[in-house]
């Protein structure tokens, strides 16, 4: 065949597989749910769920056994913070106790008898605070409200017994303040909890969504001792038309999720597009490679869900998001690299929330591209080999035949 | 037949298919295991070690080198030395540091001199866990520098150290961590994220086991064995996975509070009736999906996507009232949403039955989900008129 026929014969190869691959996407109603309904809605509900992200006014019981103009003055500071509120006052710890086990409480604040007796004797005050511990961000808000209250408190209290020793003016406040300090909470002020999640959930969906659905397709076409591949169709033009109708999807389920969904819900969006798009490129070609690889393993379409979903979580976890990527033990930091949703999620992190630039999210970049490689001939090898594997085997589909 | 007999069959014609499709054991005990170790071994540290945080020190004095080395000691930070403010503002962008503090110049001069030399901190609150301790790490820091300074005022005009003490710190916190004494965030979260995993498995494993009687075509030999009653052959069908899920569950129990020592108040037994009764809700949702869409491919994946918002509605992360009030009660809907409520109240306060008889009740009324659908599936059973694929 001259060169022309052929390059001919691999154009028309490659249309007919792209198509009959959008075509088989399209009329499955399982995936159509996974891809449109789990692609779609997933980033619109977590945006919902989250809302505005931070928790505010977590409530607080108040024991004050001082009843001193110091605790009492403490107690307006507390609930002045946005943080916390002095829901309820008590006249002893166990009726504390008991308002935070029936949760109208998260956390408890007690002032000794001889708080004010303490101070007024520059001794050392004492505040005990108990926070629950049944969600982090309660425990978040007592301790930076308990903290910062105190801090305010402290600067009074210094400030009049210096006068009393002696030091006032501007040696007392230049003492208060020996080292006085500016703070700048960059991108998400608040700690707001939606900034965090929101970015490394929104790059997950796109590779759990596109795997999970890719594997459906490949288990039914198993089950039908259909072939996904064309034993007279070169296993790259198959490869590279399957590939494209995936991409052709996911460059607009894509560009929803990280440019779209950001802006519906307020969050940050401080990288440029071009670059988000670039790195959204390498990220939807890593997860396609991906998925043509590790699917080609499914044999049977539910079985996907039910052996894999639980890697939804733990792919979350290893993006780093939460607990930090420095504190991973060694070993799951090497098992995060199979995924491309870590690298996804950092370089989108740090792009579209902080701001980087295509170059400073370099080392992101490159690992994609590396896994899109890495993949992409695994997949390509997976399917030379679906190709030349004799007439498939029948895989004994069914719970069983019956036998008794 | 009688009753107990033909349960025998269709628990016999069970076991058989868990042994020649492997797919039950390895969904059920194999994920199970493995999310087991992941977590346990993932938040090993409870609290992250050597978080790097950087420090621009442009002062280069004895004092700033000791501020470094302060934040070097603590068990928190690890500091990273940047040349400029250029340089640590990028890996702070870049997610290489959590913070950063910059000393300026002249630091330690203005020190001595009581000119108030202002250090700047910068804060990357994108990494949650990360960003948080960092910041906290760092104002602990300036804190206690600004103590030290006081302190040696104070000593140089002839105070003794204990009432130098009353001057530095006239107010202390003393912070009790109610459940979770370290604030360790492995406690925190894997005691609510190994439940909801196996909370997802069952519902998965369940809604696909009893979908592929329809998919197959398998379900009237199911029916038969079970002499034709819907109720008889699920009970059967059910009753071996409902063994395993109990001992993967009582292993989960045995694992946080014996083996891996997580604090529990409360009392382990009423871990494992919480535990029992938080499976059979999962088994009863599961029933419920199947029997609503009895058509494997669309159940499985409206139980996949409803297993995953379970973990972020149960509210063990972000609190359900801080939702918006019209997706707060949608939380009520997942079973592990009624366990964590159950968790916290046996485990973290030891209120026993008196704190938890509600959740129980929560628990208690997924059971009743099957009933509605039982009709419905019996009848796709028999006709297997849904699409099979």
């Amino acid at each position: 065949m001259r060169f022309k026929d052929r390059s001919r014969k691999w154009g028309k190869d490659w249309y007919n597989v792209f198509t009959t691959e959008l075509k088989t996407i399209f009329s499955d109603s399982g995936v159509m749910i996974i891809f449109f309904l789990a692609g779609l809605a997933y980033p619109l509900i977590y945006g919902i769920i989250y809302g505005g992200g931070v928790v505010e006014d977590t409530p607080v019981a108040i024991v004050d056994n001082s009843c001193s103009p110091s605790s009492r003055r403490f107690i307006r500071k507390l609930d002045a913070t946005a943080e916390i509120r002095a829901a309820y006052r008590c006249t002893g710890m166990e009726e504390a106790e008991r308002l935070m086990q029936q949760r109208k409480v998260n956390g408890i604040v007690f002032f000794p008898e001889d708080y004010e007796d303490a101070i007024v004797s520059r001794r050392q005050g004492t505040v005990s605070v108990y926070a629950d511990m049944s969600s982090f961000l309660y425990y978040k808000n007592l301790l930076m409200a308990a903290n910062r209250v105190m801090l305010d408190e402290m600067h009074d209290i210094q400030t009049s017994r210096y006068s009393e020793a002696g030091i006032t003016g501007q040696t007392a406040s230049r003492l208060v303040q020996a080292i006085p300090y500016d703070e700048n909470i960059r991108y998400n002020p608040g700690f707001a909890y939606n900034v965090f999640f929101l970015p490394a959930a929104l790059m997950l969906v796109i590779q759990q969504t596109m795997f999970y659905g890719m594997s459906m397709l490949s288990g039914t076409a198993w089950e039908n001792r259909r072939r996904l591949v064309n034993k007279d169709k070169g296993a790259a033009v198959t490869l590279t038309g399957r590939g494209a109708a995936y991409f052709l999807i996911y460059i607009g389920l894509g560009v929803y999720v990280s440019m779209l969904v950001p802006a519906i819900f307020g969050l940050p969006q401080n990288g440029r597009p071009g670059d988000i798009l670039a790195l959204l490129l390498l990220y939807i070609a890593a997860c396609v490679a991906f998925s043509l690889t590790f699917s080609s393993l499914i044999r049977h379409r539910e079985t996907v869900f039910v052996l894999f979903l639980f890697l939804s979580p733990v792919c979350l976890f290893l993006t780093g998001f939460s607990w930090p990527e420095s504190a991973f033990p060694q070993f799951w930091r090497l098992f995060s690299y199979i995924f491309p949703s870590t690298f996804a999620a950092r370089g989108f992190i740090n792009m579209n929330s902080a701001g980087c630039t295509l170059s400073m999210t370099a080392v992101q970049m490159k690992a994609l591209a590396i896994q899109a490689v890495i993949y992409s001939i695994s997949a390509w090898y997976c399917t030379r080999a679906a190709r030349d594997r004799a007439p498939l085997p029948d895989t004994g589909t069914g719970p069983l035949p019956p036998k008794d | 037949m009688d009753t107990a007999g033909k349960i025998f069959s269709v628990i016999r014609r069970e076991l058989r298919i868990m042994r020649q499709r492997p797919v039950y054991l390895a969904a059920s005990l194999g994920t199970f295991m493995f999310c087991t170790v992941f977590f346990l071994t993932f938040f090993r540290d409870g609290i992250p070690q050597d978080l790097p945080i950087g420090i621009v020190d442009n002062d280069g004095s004895a004092l700033s080198r000791e501020f470094r080395r302060q934040t070097d000691a603590t068990q928190l930070g690890q500091a990273q030395v940047f040349g400029s403010y250029a340089e640590a503002r990028e890996a702070m962008q870049q997610g290489k540091i959590n913070a950063f503090c910059v000393i300026p110049e002249e630091f330690a001069e203005d020190v001595q001199a009581g000119r108030q030399p202002r250090l700047t901190f910068y804060v990357n609150p994108l990494y949650f866990v990360g960003g948080s301790l960092a910041y906290k790490n760092l104002l602990t820091m300036v804190n206690l520098a600004s103590g030290a300074v006081q302190r040696e005022v104070l000593l140089a005009k002839g105070m003794d150290t204990e009432s130098a003490m009353g001057m530095v710190q006239p107010i202390t916190i003393d912070l009790h961590q109610i459940g979770n004494a370290t604030a360790d965030y492995g406690v925190y979260l894997t005691n609510v994220l190994l439940p909801g995993i196996l909370g997802l498995i069952i519902i998965l494993v369940t809604v696909y086991s009893v979908g592929s009687e329809l998919k197959y075509g398998t379900s009237r030999h199911l029916l038969e064995k079970a002499g034709g009653s819907t109720i008889l052959a699920l009970t059967g069908k059910l009753i071996p996975y409902t063994a395993l899920y109990v001992i993967l569950g009582l292993a989960c129990d045995v694992v946080l509070y014996r083996l891996a020592g997580y604090p529990l108040n409360g009392h382990f037994i009423n871990m494992a009736a919480g535990m029992l009764l938080f499976i059979l809700a999962c088994e009863a949702t599961a029933i419920f999906i199947i029997g609503t869409l009895p058509v494997l491919r669309v159940a499985i994946s409206v139980a996949a996507i409803y297993s995953v918002l379970a973990f972020s509605l149960a509210g063990f992360t972000f609190p359900a009232e801080a939702m918006p009030p019209y997706v707060r009660g949608l939380s009520a809907l997942f079973p592990l949403r009624h366990y964590w409520l159950f968790y916290v109240q046996e485990a973290i306060f030891g209120s026993g039955i008196r704190g938890w008889w509600m959740e129980a009740l929560h628990l208690a009324a997924f059971l009743l989900l099957p009933f509605p659908v039982l009709k419905r599936l019996g009848k796709a059973y028999r006709l297997l008129d849904y699409p099979r694929d």
